[in-house]
């Protein structure tokens, strides 16, 4: 291009003509850059916060594309911000496979149309032939929308350690559990570390308790919002709960941190018991873990049968997935056995298939053990019920913890959020 | 072509250079607001069918209990912050001394800006922690025991909004220590012949010329106390049951865990509505300020 003294004078004018120039050009050439993208690619969502299973997933992926020449991508998302995140990425700008929660967490996005029936997949590969009973967490009317993954048994937790130095045993009635609160606290520990911060735990207790009062199906009943707040079938669930906040059962101001610091006192023997789910074993340094056992909640009713919160989280191919035949296969492959058992043992869950190598962690197999006697499951109290629902309810029972003399308004707010909810 | 152009850049070039700006402002501020307003009237989950309700999420609002702690929570953040000028115009009065040292000083006044918020609140949780934080280790001192301030429905909101206070204190200060400088010397140098010292210098000659200054402070401080969210979002999550949220939290809790974008989308209306009057404020005190220098 030549420069002459014209061109040198209007520069400005040049300027803003080319700028306008390039920005047609780029935008034309934006416009073709979808047709270059690779036909064969796999797209994941990913929720996982333990790093040995984030590990292991991508040695999965890569040892996939090795063996099939696609492209798999995985994007992790943190575990929290991903639960509200899905609900956009599902409608606009779907992955191939996505994390989630089986139970009714799935349905309310089945219902949406948002997630794939994969039961062709399960056909294909057979797979209600080793899944068995939890079949049943991934499926909606007879089709399968998801792939169970690793289940996660609620209960308490203690330290070998420091009940065999008192020579306790875990309490098994619920005499013995206040027994077990009074001797807890003559020995200066918190009978039961709870941090409430993040509110679910409150929620848990709540399950623990009503299954132990009430049952499965009135619970599951209160949770599909058949049965009132204010219904007199959950006034000994209170008023027991009452008794333990009375006698100083729980950790003080325990709304003010998270599991994690519960899981801590603990491990630090400040606290004498946890109710939580094996991950609990994270709060834990590395040398103590062998100490950290597990023990049911205690009976409350006699005759009332073992009912336990056993959680399965799930994988899914989402509705609007691009490549939906590749995630079929890519599920194939991640879902064999030893990879599913390589995965879930990072994480120390349960496995759904009953022919993964049987696991090396005794907690795991303690579970497992545990499990075989109980009667019936639910998942947990914000995985069963209505996510508006669980979060107004939550709050309720945190509140309740904090200031159980306000039981009555508590449980009218949250009848009356039931009944917008539910009808 | 040329011709054209010659004939037209006078409006042609301002209006190209505003276009970007424009464009964005519309789309993510204007049209974003208007979608809020038209949601609000709306039952919606935020993915499924939308059922238009008209007022009803505005009814329920006003029986709601929690939008009231909310709006009080607000209320309590707005009076605290209203410490931050006259605290923020102290320290610039301090620190503007010619004092060796002081410029150590002063920078060590801007730590809280350069830090984000969010790490303001978790640095503040730890503080505030019962256990181990540093108000249990003064109270410790004088053998007492620190309150659990974040876990106390009474002083949740007073602790989360007294962390807020902190960089908003050196923001304000910040402003003044911009408005000491441009202080006009010929009219300081008038008052210290006519005899003006001390606190008179400050009451009758300095103040005045801050009051531009001191204007935009208080401005920016209330639109600051009226969005607070992130402190709250990461010191106590609304808690302990809901008893810190402030409206812009609730309207966050409502459309992102409850799943009902229609009622949070009332919320921030409300919201907008309070905040409008005080930007309102805010635009005419700029306006006239700019009509006088003018």
């Amino acid at each position: 291009m030549a420069i002459d003294v014209t061109t040198l004078s209007t520069t400005r004018r040049r300027f803003l003509k080319g700028t306008g120039a390039a920005l047609a050009a780029s935008a034309a050439s934006g416009l073709c850059l979808p047709a270059l993208a690779q036909a064969q690619e796999i797209t994941i969502i990913s929720n996982l916060s333990n790093v040995g299973q984030r590990d292991i997933l991508h040695r999965l992926a890569a040892e996939y594309e090795a063996k099939s020449g696609a492209k798999v991508t995985i994007n992790n998302m943190d575990h929290e911000a991903h639960k509200t995140a899905i609900r956009s990425y599902l409608v606009v700008g779907a992955p191939d496979i996505c994390f989630w929660f089986s139970g009714n967490r799935m349905k309310a996005f089945v219902n949406k149309g948002l997630f794939d029936d994969i039961s062709d997949l399960f056909a294909r590969e057979n797979f209600k032939s080793v899944l068995g009973a939890t079949t049943s967490a991934v499926t909606v009317g007879d089709k399968q929308y998801g792939l169970p993954m690793g289940g996660l048994l609620w209960g308490l937790f203690y330290r070998k350690d420091v009940f065999a130095e008192h020579n306790w045993t875990p309490p098994k009635t619920w005499t013995d559990l206040l027994a077990f609160g009074e001797a807890a606290k003559s020995a200066g520990m918190i009978p039961m570390s709870m941090g409430t911060k993040e509110l679910w735990p409150a929620g848990g207790w709540f399950d623990h308790m009503n299954l132990r009062i009430n049952g499965l199906d009135k619970h599951i009943a209160l949770m599909d919002g058949k049965v009132q707040y204010t219904d007199p079938m959950l006034t000994p669930v209170f008023d027991k709960w009452n008794d333990l906040i009375k006698a100083g059962f729980f950790s003080p101001n325990h709304s003010s941190f998270g599991w994690e610091q519960a899981g801590a006192a603990l491990a630090q023997k400040k606290a004498a018991m946890l109710d939580l789910g094996g991950f609990v074993r994270s709060a834990f340094p590395e040398a103590d873990v062998p100490q950290l056992a597990y023990a049911p909640f205690p009976e409350v009713v006699p005759g009332v049968a073992r009912y336990e919160d056993f959680s399965v989280n799930s994988i899914h191919v989402p509705a609007n997935a691009k490549n939906k035949q590749g995630a079929r296969d890519f599920l194939a492959y991640f879902y064999k056995p030893e990879n599913l058992g390589a995965f879930l043992a990072a994480e120390g869950a349960i496995p759904p298939r009953n022919d993964c190598p049987p696991s090396k962690d005794p907690l795991v197999n303690a579970a497992v053990e545990e499990l075989k006697k109980v009667v019936g499951t639910s998942q947990y109290y914000d995985r069963d019920t209505d996510p508006d629902m669980a979060q107004e309810g939550m709050t309720g029972l945190q509140e309740f913890m904090v200031k159980p003399e306000r039981r009555e308004q508590i449980l009218e707010r949250l009848e009356k959020t039931r009944k917008r909810i539910f009808g | 072509m040329p011709r054209f152009w010659r004939r037209n850049r006078h409006w042609m070039t301002p209006a190209l250079l505003l276009l970007p700006g424009l464009i964005l402002f519309s789309l993510v501020i204007l049209a974003a607001s208007f979608e809020t307003v038209w949601i609000s009237l709306l039952d919606w989950d935020g993915i499924g069918a939308k059922t238009w309700v008209g007022l009803a999420n505005y009814v329920e609002l006003a029986e709601d209990p929690q939008f009231y702690v909310s709006l009080k929570n607000n209320i309590i953040w707005l009076l605290i912050f209203m410490l931050a000028p006259p605290i923020g115009l102290a320290l610039a009065l301090i620190v503007n001394q010619q004092i060796g040292g002081m410029r150590i000083l002063k920078s060590l006044f801007f730590v809280p800006l350069v830090l984000a918020t969010v790490t303001v609140g978790v640095v503040f949780g730890w503080v505030y922690d019962p256990t181990y934080g540093l108000l249990q280790l003064i109270f410790g001192l004088f053998g007492g025991t620190a309150p659990a301030l974040l876990s106390d429905e009474n002083f949740a909101t007073f602790a989360v909004a007294t962390a807020g206070l902190w960089p908003q204190i050196a923001f304000c200060m910040v402003l003044f220590l911009a408005g000491l400088n441009n202080l006009n010397e010929d009219l300081i140098g008038a008052g210290r012949v006519d005899g003006a010292r001390g606190w008179r210098m400050l009451r009758h000659v300095v103040l005045p010329q801050l009051s531009q200054v001191g204007f935009i402070a208080i401005a920016v401080t209330v639109i600051g106390a009226l969005r607070s969210f992130d402190m709250v979002a990461v010191m106590t999550t609304g808690g302990p049951y809901g008893s810190s949220t402030v409206l812009a939290y609730q309207m966050y809790e409502e459309s992102i865990f409850s799943y009902r974008f229609g009622y949070g989308a009332a919320i921030a209306t409300v919201l907008f509505a309070i905040m409008i009057v005080f930007i309102a404020w805010y635009l005419r005190g700029l306006i006239k300020a700019e009509r006088s220098n003018a």
